[in-house]
C-alpha cells in the first residue's frame, strides 16, 4: 500500500524547508533510513532518512522547492506487512509504554509530534463541542485520607455555620440604596443567592407607589356576563399576603384578651383636646394606647424582642420602633415610628397623625415599614371589639384595639354605664410565655382604666 | 507542657526528629559546632555526631544539590539557609531539583527534604537579612511551604515537615526566636493538627484577617486595639501557605463578608494576592467590601532604621480595617 | 609547597596530552599507571566492548533518523563519544550510582536500560523513562551541572552508610564553568566523598569551543580542589575502562574523590537543532574521523586475527534488532490522558492541587470528543499517536 512521507518539523518550531536535492529517484527501491533526500532549513541542511523500506512511488517536489512542514514530500509503496511486534520491555517500563495497537499505528502517516509550533488547522477557529458542565466531583477522601499532612474535610460541620446573607457587590450597594435589609429579602434562585431583581421585587411590594396602582390592564377585569371577577394579585395587597403567611406560619400565635373600662382615658383626651395650648395636636385613644404600650413594653422586654433563627439569638431591642397599622385604599400597611419610647404623648399623637396621612396618601417609605419592634392595631374603627391580629413578621406582639362603646360595667360597687374597650394582644409564643403576655396587657390596661397610674412608670 | 522560646522549640523539634529516625541529618553552615547563628542547632552536634550534623562549605546551591544527592539515597535532609537572602544561590536546586525530581520520575525518587529558612525582619539587621522571599517557593509546583508564628506550631510543625515525604519550605521568623510560648514536647503527631490547617488565632464577627508568620503577632495585637473601636477582628493564622486551608478562610469570609490580608513581603504579586484572588473567587457573594492587602511596600528592604516605615504595624492594619468598615477615615487601597 | 603557582601547561586544546593503551590506528601501547588496570582485557572481552559500541552507535543512528521522521521532537547525538561512555560504564558496580547528562546513551546502555528508555523522554511523553532504582543511574539531567552535586551528596550518603558503592557524575567541558560543578568538588573534597568525576570533554559546548570555558586542561583544576585526577584519550576504550577502574577503586577504598578528563569529540551536532557548520571547520571534524573509537578496537582485534566474518555479522544483525527495537518503541508509545498531567507531583495528597485536578476533570467530562479545538494553539498536542 502507498504511504505518504511528510515533511516534520526538523528541529523546534521551523515552518519550512528548501529541497537540496533528492537522493533517490521516483522506482527506487529504498531501505528503512536510507537518506533520500537533504533539505535546508533555516537552521541547517538536514539528511532526510527514509521512514519506510520499499519503492519510491512519487516525489512530490523537485530541487529548490520551498516546502511547508507538514506537506506530503514523497510517497512509498511499502509491503503490506504487519510490523514487528515492539520491544519486549522489562517490569521498569511497563508503565511509560504499552504497546498501542502497533498494527493500526504503523500504517499511520508519520506524524509531527508537536514541537514547536505546529501548522495551524485549517478553518476557522472553533470550539470543541461540549455536552455540558457538570459540578466537579468531590475531592477523593479515599485519597486524602492518606495524607497525614493536609486537612481532610470529608464531613459537613454539625452546627450550622453563621453566613451573612449571599449577594454580590452591586446588589448590595442597591439594596442600600433603598433601605432594605438584605437579611428580609427573599433569594428567588435555588442557590440562595440575592439578586438585583430579588431586591428590586421586595422594595415594590413594601412601597405603596404609582407603579402597582393599575392602568387599565391590571384593574378588575369583569366581562359582561361573567359569574367572577379577577384581580391580579400584586403591589400592596400581594406584599400584606406575603407578610401574613409568612407570620402566621412561621410564630406560634396566641392571643389574649382583656376588657378595660377606659372612662378615664376619654375624660383625659377630652380634657387634652380642650386645653388651647395643645392646639392643632390631635390626641387620641391610639396615642394614649400607643404611650401606655411603650411605657409596658420597658417593663416586659420579651414582647419587644426578635426571634434570629440565623444567628440561633433573641435579639432584645432596647427602643420601640412602634408600628402603627393604617388602612389605605390599596390595603394594609404598618409603617413604625421610631424609638417611640422616647417621645411624649403629644409626640406619639403627631406621630400617628403624620404617619396615618402619609399612609393614606400612598407615600409610606420602605424603609419606614421596616425595623418594627411592636405593632398597634385600631380595628375599634370599623366597629368590632377584638381579633386575633398576625403579628408584623419579625415582631413578637401586636396590640389591637377595639371600640370604645358605653355599656354597663361594674363602677364603684353600682353599675354603671361606662367607656369600654376589649384589648386582644397576640405574641409570638416562642418570644412570650403566657404569664409575660398577660401580665403585659395588664399592665397596659392599667394606664388605659387609670392613666394617672403612669406616674408610677419610668 | 513547657515554657520554650521558638528557637528552643525547634532545637527540640530537630532533636526529636533525628532521635526518631537515624535517617535525618541536620544540614548547613555553622549549624554543628557553633550550633547555628541563631543557635537553634545547639547541641545537636555533640548529641548526634558530625556524620548527622554537618557543617557544609559556603555554598547554598552545594549545600541544597548534596541534600538532593542524600535523598537520592534514602536520608532526610533538613537543610538550614542560614538567612532568607541567601537562598538565592540556590533557588535553581530548589525550584529545576527538588521540587520536580518526585513529577519527574514518576513519584519513583522522593525528595523528603525540609529547607529550614530564617525568615522575615524586624529584626534591626544588614542588608539581604530580613527577607521575605516565601512567594517565588509558593508559586513553585512540587513544594510545601509553611511558615510558623508561635513555639507550639514551631515544634509541631518542623516534626510534621520532616516527616512529609514532600520537600517542605520551612520559614521561621527570626524576630521570633527570642519569643516564649507553651509547648507540648510530648504530643503525638497524629493527634496534632494537620500541617496544613489554618488556625483561628482570635474569633471574631466583623472582619478576616489573614496572615501568617511574625506578622500573627502584629495581627493580634491590631484586633486587641480595634476593640477600642468597637470592631471584633477574627484573625486567621494560616499556617501552612502552600496549601492554604481554603475551607477554613471561606468559613470565616462568609460570616465576616470582610478580608484584610497582611504580610511583611511585599505587596506585588505576593501571596496576599493569591489569596484576596482566591478568597473573591470562592466568596464573592458574601462579601461587603473589596478585600484589602496590607504589606511591605514594593521597594527592597530598607536600611534597619527605616524598617518599621516597611512593616506593616497595627495603625496600617487597623487603616485597612476601617477601609473594609467602609469608615471615612481609612486611605488604606485608595487608588491614587 | 608552592609559593607561586604559574599554570604552565598549554590550554586544553591540546588533545594528545593523554594517557592512552590503543592509538588511533589501532595499536596497542604500554602505559605504566593504566595497564594494570586492564590486565584482564583479553581479545573476547574487546570484542564484548566493540559490541557494546556498536550497539550504542547503531542506538544513536536510529534516534536520529526517527527524529528527522518527525517522530522524536530531538535527539542529543553521542557519535564519537562510544568509547568515553561504554569504557567508563563497564567498570562500575551494578550497585553503584550514576547520575549522567542528557548524552550519555553509552553509560544507560551499559547499566541496563532498555529500548524505550532511549527515546520516549525525546519524544515528549515523559520526563523521565527508568526508575533510577532499577539501574542505578539517575534521571539524565537537562539542567547543566545539576547532577555533580546530586552525585556527592549521594556519596555522602554512602559514607554515612559505611558501605563501598561509589558514585559517579557525568558532565561536559561546558558543565565545568558552572558553579554548581566547582561547589561539587568543594563538597567531595571536604568530605572525602566516594564520588568519581568523568568530564567528557568533547571540544564543544553547542557552538563554544573548550577554549571558552578553560585555559588550563580541564584536569588540572581537580587537583586545586585536592582532588587526584587522570587525563585520557576519550576515544580509547580501554584507556577509558582503565581510568575509570582507577577512580572508583580510589574512591572506594575511602580515598574520597577522583576525577577523569576524557578528551574525545562530539561528531554531530549538539542536538538535532544544531547547525555545527555554522561554527566548526570540517577539516577538524575529518581529523577526528580518522580517530574514531570503533575503527581504532577493530584494527586492533583484526591484527590479532581477533575479528571473524562472524563476529561481524553477529554483531551487525544484534545492532539492527535493536535499532528496530528502539524505532518499534518509538512508533507505539502511548500518549498519556490529559488527566494525568496532574499525576505525582506530590508524594502525599496536596488539597490545592487535588481541587484543580477535581476541577480540570470535570471540565474535560464536559466535550463529547477527545478532539482539541482548532486555532492557533491546536498544535500543541494536535492528533498524534
Amino acid at each position: 500500500m502507498v504511504q505518504d512521507f511528510r515533511l516534520p518539523d526538523l528541529g523546534e518550531g521551523l515552518p519550512e524547508a528548501e529541497l537540496v536535492q533528492w537522493l533517490v529517484a521516483e522506482g527506487d527501491t529504498v531501505t528503512l533510513n536510507q537518506t533520500i533526500a537533504e533539505v535546508e532549513t533555516a537552521k541547517a541542511v538536514v539528511e532526510l532518512p527514509s521512514p519506510h523500506a520499499g519503492k519510491v512511488t512519487a516525489l512530490h517536489a523537485k530541487a529548490g522547492d520551498v516546502i511547508e512542514v507538514g506537506s506530503v514530500l514523497i510517497s512509498f509503496e511499502v509491503a503490506g506487512v504487519e510490523p514487528e511486534a515492539p520491544a519486549p520491555q522489562s517490569t521498569a517500563q511497563a508503565a511509560s509504554a504499552e504497546p498501542a495497537d502497533a498494527a493500526a499505528e504503523d500504517k499511520a502517516q508519520p506524524n509531527l509530534v508537536g514541537y514547536g509550533a505546529a501548522p495551524r488547522g485549517a478553518g476557522r477557529p472553533q470550539r470543541r463541542a461540549r455536552a455540558g458542565a457538570r459540578p466537579p466531583a468531590g475531592i477523593d477522601t479515599a485519597v486524602l485520607e492518606a495524607a497525614p499532612h493536609d486537612v481532610i474535610h470529608t464531613q459537613e460541620p454539625a452546627e450550622p455555620l453563621r453566613e451573612r446573607p449571599r449577594s454580590t457587590p452591586p446588589v448590595r450597594k442597591l439594596a442600600k440604596e433603598l433601605g432594605v435589609d438584605l437579611a428580609l429579602v427573599e433569594a428567588s434562585g435555588a442557590t440562595g443567592l440575592i439578586t438585583r431583581a430579588d431586591v428590586e421585587t421586595y422594595a415594590a411590594r413594601i412601597r405603596s407607589v404609582d407603579e402597582a396602582v393599575a392602568p387599565p390592564a391590571a384593574s378588575p377585569t369583569a366581562d359582561a356576563g361573567d359569574r367572577v371577577t379577577r384581580v391580579p394579585i400584586r403591589g400592596v395587597r400581594k406584599h400584606t399576603a406575603d407578610a401574613m403567611v409568612r407570620s402566621a406560619f412561621t410564630a406560634p400565635h396566641v392571643t389574649t384578651f382583656h376588657t378595660v373600662d377606659v372612662t378615664a382615658t376619654s375624660e383625659l383626651i377630652a380634657s387634652l383636646r380642650a386645653d388651647r395650648a395643645l392646639e392643632g395636636h390631635r390626641i387620641g385613644v391610639m396615642a394614649v394606647a400607643a404611650k401606655a404600650v411603650c411605657l409596658a413594653l420597658m417593663r416586659h422586654p420579651s414582647l419587644n424582642s426578635r426571634w434570629d433563627a440565623d444567628n440561633a439569638e433573641i435579639v432584645q431591642h432596647h427602643y420601640v420602633n412602634l408600628g402603627i397599622a393604617a388602612a389605605t385604599e390599596r390595603g394594609l400597611v404598618v409603617p413604625n415610628i421610631r424609638d417611640a419610647d422616647r417621645m411624649s404623648l403629644v409626640e406619639l399623637a403627631d406621630a400617628i397623625g403624620e404617619l396615618a396621612q402619609v399612609a393614606r396618601a400612598g407615600k409610606t417609605a420602605p424603609a419606614q415599614m421596616s425595623g418594627g419592634t411592636f405593632s398597634i392595631t385600631n380595628v375599634g374603627v370599623f366597629g368590632v371589639d377584638a381579633g386575633t391580629p398576625i403579628l408584623n413578621p419579625g415582631e413578637a406582639g401586636i396590640l389591637a384595639l377595639g371600640a370604645v362603646r358605653r355599656q354597663p360595667w361594674e363602677h364603684r360597687g353600682e353599675i354603671a354605664l361606662r367607656d369600654v374597650m376589649t384589648l386582644s394582644l397576640s405574641f409570638d409564643h416562642r418570644l412570650v410565655d403566657g404569664e409575660q403576655g398577660a401580665r403585659f396587657l395588664r399592665e397596659v390596661a392599667d394606664i388605659l382604666r387609670e392613666p394617672g397610674r403612669a406616674m408610677l412608670l419610668r | 507542657m513547657t515554657q520554650l522560646t521558638m528557637a528552643k522549640s525547634i532545637n527540640e523539634g530537630l532533636r526529636r526528629a533525628m532521635a526518631d529516625d537515624p535517617k535525618v541529618l541536620v544540614m548547613g553552615e555553622d549549624i554543628g559546632k557553633l550550633g547555628g547563628v541563631f543557635r537553634v542547632t545547639d547541641g545537636l552536634l555533640d548529641q548526634f555526631g558530625a556524620q548527622r550534623v554537618i557543617d557544609t562549605p559556603l555554598a547554598e546551591a552545594g549545600i541544597m544539590g548534596t541534600a538532593v544527592g542524600l535523598a537520592f539515597r534514602g536520608f532526610r535532609p533538613v537543610v538550614e539557609i542560614q538567612f532568607d537572602g541567601f537562598v538565592y544561590p540556590a533557588f535553581d536546586q530548589i525550584v529545576c531539583q527538588v521540587a520536580k525530581l518526585h513529577y519527574r520520575t514518576r513519584g519513583n525518587v522522593k525528595m523528603p527534604i525540609t529547607i529550614r529558612i530564617p525568615w522575615a525582619g524586624g529584626v534591626g539587621a544588614a542588608e539581604h537579612h530580613s527577607e521575605s522571599p516565601e512567594a517565588y517557593f509558593v508559586h513553585t509546583s512540587g513544594l510545601r511551604v509553611v511558615a510558623v508564628s508561635n513555639p507550639q506550631d514551631a515544634y509541631v510543625m518542623l516534626r510534621q515537615a520532616i516527616a512529609s515525604n514532600d520537600p517542605v519550605v520551612y520559614f521561621e521568623p527570626k524576630r521570633l526566636y527570642h519569643q516564649k510560648g507553651e509547648v507540648d514536647l510530648d504530643v503525638d503527631l497524629a493527634d496534632a493538627p494537620p500541617m496544613g490547617l489554618a488556625r483561628i488565632a482570635r474569633e471574631g464577627t466583623d472582619v478576616t484577617l489573614l496572615t501568617y508568620g511574625a506578622q500573627v503577632s502584629t495581627a493580634m495585637d491590631a484586633a486587641i486595639a480595634a476593640e477600642d473601636d468597637g470592631v471584633s477582628i477574627e484573625v486567621i493564622d494560616l499556617r501552612s501557605i502552600s496549601p492554604v486551608d481554603y475551607r477554613t478562610v471561606a468559613a470565616s469570609v462568609r460570616k465576616t463578608g470582610r478580608v484584610v490580608v497582611t504580610h511583611e513581603a511585599a505587596r506585588e504579586a505576593g501571596v496576599g494576592a493569591e489569596l484576596v484572588a482566591s478568597v473573591t473567587e470562592q466568596c464573592f457573594d458574601y462579601l461587603e467590601a473589596p478585600p484589602v492587602r496590607v504589606t511591605g511596600h514594593d521597594i527592597p528592604y530598607p536600611p534597619a532604621k527605616l524598617e518599621k516605615h516597611h512593616l506593616p504595624d497595627l495603625d496600617r492594619i487597623l487603616d485597612a480595617v476601617d477601609r473594609v468598615l467602609d469608615r471615612p477615615n481609612s486611605l488604606t487601597g485608595v487608588e491614587v | 609547597m608552592m609559593h607561586t603557582l604559574t599554570p604552565t601547561a598549554d590550554p586544553a586544546t591540546d588533545v594528545d596530552d593523554v594517557a592512552r593503551l590503543l592509538t588511533p590506528d589501532g595499536e596497542r601501547i604500554a602505559d605504566h599507571d593504566l595497564d594494570p588496570w586492564v590486565d584482564d582485557i583479553d581479545a573476547e572481552a574487546l570484542r564484548g566492548l566493540y559490541r557494546d559500541m556498536t550497539l550504542v552507535r547503531r542506538i544513536d543512528t536510529e534516534g536520529i533518523a526517527l527524529q528527522r521522521q518527525g517522530q522524536l521532537g530531538l535527539w542529543a547525538p553521542c557519535r564519537g563519544q562510544e568509547a568515553t561512555q561504554v569504557g567508563t560504564a563497564r567498570a562500575f558496580r551494578a550497585d553503584d550510582f550514576v547520575f549522567p547528562s542528557y548524552r550519555e546513551i553509552g553509560v544507560n546502555f551499559v547499566r541496563g536500560a532498555v529500548a524505550s528508555d532511549f527515546v520516549l523522554a525525546w519524544r515528549g511523553e515523559a520526563h523521565s523513562t527508568f526508575n533510577p532504582y532499577d539501574i542505578n543511574t539517575a534521571t539524565p539531567q537537562i539542567i547543566i551541572g545539576a547532577q555533580v552535586l546530586h552525585a556527592v551528596g549521594y556519596a555522602m550518603g554512602i559514607t554515612l552508610d559505611g558501605t563501598d558503592q561509589v558514585a559517579a557524575a557525568y558532565f561536559g567541558d561546558g558543565a565545568t564553568s558552572q558553579g554548581d560543578v566547582n561547589e561539587a568538588m568543594v563538597f567531595a573534597s571536604s568530605f572525602r566523598a566516594p564520588v568519581v568525576f568523568l568530564c567528557t570533554n568533547n571540544q564543544w559546548a553547542i557552538s563554544e569551543p573548550v577554549t571558552v570555558q578553560a585555559k588550563f586542561p580541564i584536569a588540572g583544576r581537580a587537583p586545586g580542589f585536592g582532588i587526584p585526577s587522570l587525563r585520557v584519550d576519550g576515544n580509547d576504550v580501554l584507556a577509558c575502562l582503565a581510568a575509570m577502574r582507577w577512580a572508583t577503586d580510589h574512591a572506594r577504598r575511602g580515598n574520597g574523590p577522583a576525577f577523569i578528563e576524557a578528551v574525545t569529540y562530539r561528531m554531530g551536532p549538539h542536538t538535532t537543532s544544531d547547525d555545527p557548520t555554522r561554527y566548526r571547520d570540517k577539516d577538524e571534524v575529518e581529523r577526528w574521523r580518522r580517530r574514531d573509537p570503533l575503527a581504532r578496537v577493530e584494527a586492533l582485534l583484526r591484527g590479532q586475527s581477533e575479528f571473524s566474518e562472524e563476529f561481524e555479522r553477529d554483531v551487525a544483525a544484534e545492532a539492527d534488532r535493536w535499532g528496530a527495537d528502539v524505532r518499534s518503541a518509538c512508533l507505539s508509545a502511548r500518549t498519556k490522558e490529559p488527566i494525568e498531567v496532574f499525576d505525582h507531583v506530590y508524594d502525599e495528597p496536596h488539597v490545592g492541587l487535588e481541587s484543580q485536578r477535581a476541577q480540570f476533570a470535570a471540565y474535560l467530562e464536559g466535550f463529547t470528543s477527545a478532539e482539541l479545538s482548532t486555532g492557533s494553539d491546536a498544535a500543541v498536542g494536535g492528533t498524534t499517536r
